[in-house]
C-alpha cells in the first residue's frame, strides 16, 4: 500500500516547515520592530519629546511578548535538526552546526541579557543606557537573522565546505562560508521583508487608534512612520534586494527559476507571466497573461538572453511541488507590489496632510498588517520549495535527511502535538497582545496601580 | 582537541542545568514557598526577567553539540525523540505560564498558570534528571550507532532499556530534589517576608534529603557500571570536580547555617556545577555508552567534526563565551538585590 503514512520523509517536512512557518511570525515582527524601537528612543534622547519614549514603553510590551513567543517556538527548531533530521545532521553538522552555535553564543546571549532591560529597565537604566539596551536587542535580533540565513545559504548555494574523511561535510573556509553571496542577497531580502511586517503593524495599529479616536498624538507618530518606513521597505524589498535574489536563483539554481516562473520550454526572449496556472501533466501554463522578454531581462539582464525551461532538465531533479513553488513565488510578487503602491499612496496622502482624514485609508491600512506576514511566508515557501529535491542544493537530497531511527508514528504524533500547542498559544498570544492595543500607550501609571491592586487581593 | 572540546560542550550544558535549574527549583516549590497571589508574583518576579537568558544557554549548547559532536548529536536527539519532544513542550508550558500568568489580575487565571508552572517545572527536572541517568546508564546503541527507545521497557538496566527503569528513575528523584534545594537557596536570597522564610526551611530540608539520595544513586552507579570508577580516578578533571564539591559543600554550609544567602547560593551552583562535572569527567571519552555491546558506544573521538572544524571553532568560541560573561555581570548587576512586588517598579509586569 502506497500512501503518505508509509512516507516518513513527507511528515518530518511537513513538521519542519509547519514550526519553522510558524516560529518565523514573531521573530519578523521583532527584527523589524527593533529599529522602530531604536529610532525612537534616539529620538527621545535628541528632542526630550516625552512622545518617542512613551511610543518605547508601549511597542516594547509587544516586542515583549513576540520575544517570549519567539524564544520558545525558536528553541525546538534546533532541536529538531537532531530529532527529525539526524542524517542531515550527520552529513552536514560539521558547517551548518557552526554557525546554529554561534547564533546561540553571539546573538541569542545578546539578545536575551538585554531584552528584559529594554522592557522593564527604563528607570534603572536612565535613558542612555535604556537605548543602549535597545541597540543591543536590535543587534543581536539582525546577528541572529544572518547567521540563520548564513545557514540556509549553505543549503541553498554551499561554499567554503570539503568532505571529510569519513564522507560527511566538514568547514574548509570559515570567510568563504560566512560570506556566502548568496547569504548576503537573502539577508538584505529578508531583512527588509521584515521590516515591511513591521512597519505594517505599526501603522495598523496608528490606523486603529485613529478611526478610534484615541492616542491622537501616538497615533500620528505610528501612521507617519509606519507608512513611510513601509514604503522605503516595501521598495527596497523588490529593487534591489529582490532582483538580485531572483538573479542569483537564475545563476545558481536555474531549474527553480523556470518552476517559480511556470516555464517549461526554455528559449531566449523569455516571458514573465503576470498570471497563469501551470498544469504540470500537460507540461505547460495555461491562460497566461505574459510580458515578452521580461524574464530574460530580469534574471540576465538582457532581453535576448536565453533562459532554461524545466524540459532542460532531467525530472528527477525538478522541484518536487512545481505548483505551490509557483503560487507561492507570484502571490508574493503580487503582494509585494501591492504593498509598494498602499504606502505609496498613504506616504503621498500623509504629505499632502489628509492621511488621518481619510477613513477608507485608515481601514486600508488597519486591515491591511496580515499581509507581510503571508509574504514572508510564501517568499520562504518560495526558497525552501524551489530548493527540492535538495536539501543541500547540488549535494544532498531531502529524502536522505530525515531520522532513520524515528518512526512515521512519532513524527506524524509530534507534529498534531505542535498544531494543537502552537494553536492555544496563538491564542494567547492574539489575547494578550490585544489587551495591551487596547491598553494602549501613556498607560503605564494604571499598570503600577493594577500590580497595587494585585497586592491587595 | 577533542579532549578540550568535550570539556567546552559538557560545560554548556552543565551552566545550563545550573542556571535553568533553579527556575525548574523555584517552580517546583512555587506552592509550597508562596501562599497568597502576592507572594506568588514574588516568585515569577524572581525568575521573570532572566528566564530567557537562562533558557537560551541550552540554544547555545544545542548549536555547539551539532558543530563539534555532529553524529553524537544526530544519533542521541533522535534516539531520544518522544523524550525530547516533552522536554521541548514543557519548556514551551513554562515559558508561556511564567509570561502570560501575570497579564491578567484574576485569580482563576493565575491560579491556572500558577499549576501549569508548577507542573512544567517538575516535569522538566524528571525528565533531565532521567535523561542524566540514561547517559551514565548508556542506551542501546547498535552497530550503525543508532538507537530508538521506549519510554520504559522491564525497568532493568541491561540490554534494551527503555527511557525509564529503577535507575534513572532514582536519578531523576535525586534530580528533583537536589534542583528544588537549588530553587529553595535561591529564592531565599532573592525574596523577603514569609516567601523567604519559608524557602530558607525548605532549603535547608532539601539540602539534608540530598545526601542520602546522593549516596544511593552513588551505590547504584557503581552497580550499572562498573567499568566507570576506575575510568574517573585515572581523570585529572574528576579529581578537579570533586574538588569543587567539597568546597562548594562546605560554602553552602556554611552559607546556610550562618544565613549568607549570596554564600550558600554560591556553593549551591557549585554543588550541581561539580556534581555534574564530576559525572561528565568519568564517563569521559564514551558520550554514549551502549548497553547492547560496550563496542558500539560512541566516543568523543568518533563523532566529532572534522579538524579543520574544530579548529576554526576555536577562534570564535571564546570570544562568544567572552561576551557571554561580560553579560553574566551586567546582569548580576543589574537584578542584584531582592524583588518585591510592593515597591519594586522595575518588577516584573
Amino acid at each position: 500500500m502506497n500512501s503518505i503514512f508509509n512516507d516518513p520523509g513527507f511528515w518530518h517536512r511537513l513538521q519542519f516547515g509547519f514550526t519553522i512557518v510558524y516560529h518565523y511570525l514573531f521573530p519578523q515582527l521583532t527584527m523589524g520592530l527593533a529599529w522602530f524601537l531604536v529610532y525612537w528612543k534616539w529620538r527621545a534622547l535628541r528632542t526630550g519629546d516625552e512622545k518617542y519614549n512613551q511610543a518605547v514603553r508601549f511597542w516594547a510590551k509587544i516586542f515583549g511578548l513576540n520575544f517570549a513567543v519567539g524564544v520558545v517556538t525558536g528553541i525546538p527548531m534546533e532541536f529538531q535538526f537532531g530529532t527529525n533530521w539526524a542524517d542531515f545532521s550527520k552529513y552536514a553538522g560539521g558547517v551548518i552546526g557552526q554557525t546554529l552555535a554561534m547564533e546561540g553564543m553571539f546573538a541569542f546571549f545578546l539578545e536575551s541579557a538585554f531584552v528584559g532591560a529594554l522592557i522593564w529597565g527604563e528607570k534603572r537604566l536612565g535613558p542612555r543606557g535604556h537605548f543602549a539596551a535597545a541597540l543591543a536587542v536590535a543587534l543581536g535580533s539582525w546577528l541572529s537573522g544572518y547567521f540563520i540565513l548564513v545557514t540556509n545559504s549553505f543549503m541553498q548555494h554551499p561554499v567554503g565546505y570539503q568532505i571529510e574523511a569519513n564522507g560527511s561535510l566538514g568547514i574548509a573556509s570559515m570567510s568563504a562560508y560566512l560570506l556566502n553571496p548568496w547569504a548576503f542577497v537573502q539577508f538584505a531580502h529578508n531583512q527588509l521583508a521584515a521590516v515591511v511586517t513591521g512597519s505594517f503593524v505599526v501603522a495598523a495599529i496608528g490606523a486603529f487608534y485613529a478611526l478610534r479616536d484615541l492616542h491622537p498624538v501616538q497615533a500620528r507618530l505610528y501612521l507617519r512612520a509606519g507608512t513611510f518606513v513601509g514604503l522605503i521597505a516595501s521598495l527596497l524589498v523588490a529593487f534591489p534586494t529582490g532582483d538580485q535574489q531572483a538573479k542569483m536563483v537564475g545563476n545558481h539554481q536555474p531549474i527553480t527559476l523556470a518552476a517559480m516562473e511556470g516555464k517549461f520550454e526554455g528559449g531566449a526572449m523569455a516571458p514573465v507571466a503576470l498570471i497563469g496556472q501551470p498544469n504540470v501533466a500537460k507540461q505547460q501554463l495555461e491562460n497566461p497573461i505574459e510580458v515578452p522578454g521580461a524574464l530574460s531581462f530580469l534574471a540576465y539582464g538582457h532581453f535576448g538572453s536565453f533562459v532554461h525551461g524545466l524540459n532542460d532538465f532531467p525530472k528527477d531533479q525538478w522541484p518536487d511541488n512545481l505548483e505551490l513553488l509557483y503560487y507561492s513565488f507570484h502571490l508574493m510578487i503580487t503582494l509585494g507590489t501591492l504593498f509598494i503602491v498602499l504606502m505609496g499612496f498613504a506616504t503621498l496622502q500623509n504629505w499632502r496632510g489628509k492621511l488621518e482624514s481619510s477613513r477608507l485609508l485608515l481601514w486600508v491600512l488597519m486591515l491591511a498588517f496580515p499581509y507581510p506576514y503571508i509574504a514572508n511566508t510564501l517568499g520562504w515557501m518560495t526558497a525552501e520549495l524551489g530548493r527540492q529535491p535538495w536539501l543541500i542544493y547540488g549535494l544532498f537530497h531531502t529524502r536522505d535527511g530525515y531520522s532513520r531511527v524515528v518512526s512515521n508514528g512519532d513524527a506524524i504524533f509530534t507534529l498534531i502535538g505542535f498544531t494543537g500547542l502552537y494553536f492555544v498559544l496563538g491564542l494567547l498570544f492574539l489575547a494578550l497582545t490585544g489587551r495591551e492595543i487596547a491598553k494602549g500607550p501613556g498607560n503605564e501609571t494604571t499598570a503600577i496601580v493594577d500590580q497595587r491592586e494585585a497586592v491587595s487581593i | 582537541m577533542i579532549a578540550v572540546w568535550y570539556a567546552v560542550v559538557s560545560f554548556m550544558l552543565i551552566i545550563y542545568v545550573v542556571l535553568d535549574g533553579r527556575n525548574f527549583g523555584a517552580g517546583m516549590l512555587h506552592w509550597v514557598v508562596a501562599k497568597t497571589p502576592n507572594e506568588r508574583r514574588q516568585v515569577i518576579a524572581a525568575i521573570g526577567p532572566l528566564w530567557t537568558w537562562h533558557e537560551v544557554w541550552l540554544l547555545g549548547f544545542g548549536g555547539t553539540l551539532i558543530a563539534i559532536f555532529p553524529r553524537l548529536m544526530a544519533s542521541a536527539f533522535a534516539g531520544y525523540y518522544l523524550a525530547l519532544f516533552l522536554i521541548l513542550w514543557c519548556l514551551i508550558l513554562r515559558g508561556v505560564s511564567i509570561e502570560v500568568g501575570g497579564h491578567i489580575n484574576d485569580r482563576l487565571w493565575q491560579g491556572y498558570w500558577d499549576f501549569n508552572f508548577v507542573l512544567s517545572n517538575l516535569l522538566l527536572a524528571i525528565l533531565f534528571g532521567a535523561a542524566a541517568g540514561n547517559v551514565a546508564r548508556g542506551v542501546p546503541v547498535d552497530a550503525q550507532g543508532n538507537f530508538s527507545m521506549a519510554f520504559f521497557t522491564d525497568f532493568n538496566v541491561r540490554g534494551h532499556v527503555g527511557l525509564l527503569d529503577w535507575y534513572t528513575v532514582s536519578i531523576a528523584i535525586l534530580a528533583v530534589v537536589m534542583l528544588a534545594a537549588h530553587g529553595a537557596t535561591y529564592l531565599t536570597l532573592k525574596t523577603e517576608g514569609p516567601v523567604h522564610d519559608r524557602s530558607e526551611k525548605w532549603a535547608t530540608y532539601l539540602w539534608i534529603a540530598v545526601v542520602p539520595l546522593l549516596l544511593v544513586v552513588l551505590i547504584e552507579s557503581r552497580i550499572v557500571r562498573p567499568d566507570l570508577p576506575g575510568r574517573a580516578w585515572a581523570n585529572p578533571f574528576w579529581w578537579l570536580g570533586l574538588f569543587i564539591i567539597i568546597a562548594s559543600t562546605i560554602t553552602l554550609i556554611s552559607g546556610l547555617t550562618s544565613r549568607r544567602e549570596l554564600r550558600a547560593f554560591i556553593g549551591s551552583n557549585f554543588v550541581i556545577f561539580g556534581l555534574l562535572a564530576t559525572g561528565a569527567a568519568a564517563i569521559f571519552p564514551v558520550m554514549l555508552h551502549s548497553t547492547l555491546a560496550p563496542e558500539n558506544s560512541l566516543t568523543a573521538y568518533a563523532v566529532a567534526a572534522g579538524p579543520m572544524s574544530l579548529r576554526l571553532a576555536s577562534f570564535w568560541w571564546p570570544v562568544g563565551f567572552a561576551l557571554a560573561v561580560f553579560y553574566f555581570v551586567f546582569i548580576s548587576r543589574r537584578y542584584a538585590g531582592k524583588v518585591s512586588v510592593q515597591r519594586d517598579t522595575q518588577g516584573f509586569y
